[in-house]
């Protein structure tokens, strides 16, 4: 079996096949990733292919300085970023379209907490909304969320600890 | 309220299930659909940039003396002293008379060389 750095290399020498395969293996977590924020399949769907494109650029480009896994991480984490900005304008432009929660089927229930804890998590400030996407989305290590981050262990713990607090006011609330 | 068992449970109830090869036939669909839009995109910046850039130089070109543009036939005429312009137009109304083709004379009489004329009739004077 190739290893991921072997596909990437016969992408930049033009092989379409070799792309398309690592997209084949690498589409379950990037899609996975992108439902548990949106709950939308679409939504989800739409987001990876984002993603895949921005990849299909970067990647003719791609000089082997972090592992591919890593990178599509980061890419991820990124476009969830953009998804939640996005998010929150639309949550502000619609606010008088949002249904009362008195209103809500039971069976919608589910649905509606997600909605709610994923709004919460939009308005958090950017650092401390990655370091929770990351930490309960993926279950991810302290250490790796500061490696990719860019941060120490401390501050993603600190930025984590905020987040949590901040959302459990929020909702309380 | 534990926050984070919420967001897990929440979490762990998603569907995480796509079709690999729907997806990736759509990927590039997609991304040809995009790379044709920017494509379309970046040849109209070209093109505005280029009209811009030639207008301009056209324009830069352009020069304030009128006579560059339209003809000045008629300068000769206003240092013409009043004799000499009573006798071009005595040779004109002559030339036009006799003319078998009209047209010929006021070709000839547009192309004329008025200064020859004014020295000619100038020495005639003196």
């Amino acid at each position: 079996m190739r290893t991921d750095e072997e596909l990437i290399k016969e992408f930049q020498n033009g092989s379409e096949e070799a792309f398309n395969e690592l997209v084949k293996r690498h589409l379950p977590d990037t899609y996975g990733f992108f439902i548990k924020f949106t709950s939308d399949p679409i939504e989800a769907e739409d987001l990876a292919q984002d993603v895949f494109i921005k990849m299909y650029k970067a990647l003719k480009k791609f000089k082997f300085q972090s592992k591919f896994k890593t990178y599509l991480y980061r890419a991820n984490i990124n476009m969830s970023n953009t998804y939640f900005k996005r998010n929150k304008w639309r949550n502000l432009l619609h606010l008088d379209q949002a249904p009362e929660p008195i209103y809500m089927d039971t069976s919608n229930e589910d649905e509606w907490k997600r909605n709610e804890l994923w709004n919460a998590v939009s308005k958090l400030p950017s650092r401390q909304r990655m370091v929770v996407t990351m930490r309960i989305s993926d279950e991810m290590p302290y250490k790796d969320i500061a490696k990719l981050m860019g941060i120490s262990e401390n501050s993603a713990k600190v930025n984590y600890h905020h987040a949590v607090k901040t959302l459990k006011n929020q909702l309380e609330n | 309220m534990n926050i984070e068992k919420e967001l897990k449970n929440i979490i762990l109830s998603q569907d995480q299930t796509i079709d690999t090869d729907d997806f990736i036939n759509n990927l590039h669909a997609e991304r040809k659909r995009r790379f044709a839009k920017n494509i379309g995109f970046l040849n109209g910046v070209s093109a505005a940039v280029f009209l811009t850039i030639f207008g301009f130089a056209s324009m830069s070109q352009l020069t304030d003396d009128f006579t560059v543009y339209a003809s000045n036939d008629l300068q000769p005429l206003e240092v013409m002293d009043s004799e000499t312009e009573a006798y071009v137009y005595d040779i004109a109304s002559y030339l036009v008379d006799t003319s078998d083709d009209i047209w010929e004379t006021i070709i000839f009489l547009d192309e004329i060389q008025y200064e020859p004329v004014i020295a000619m009739n100038n020495r005639g004077v003196e």
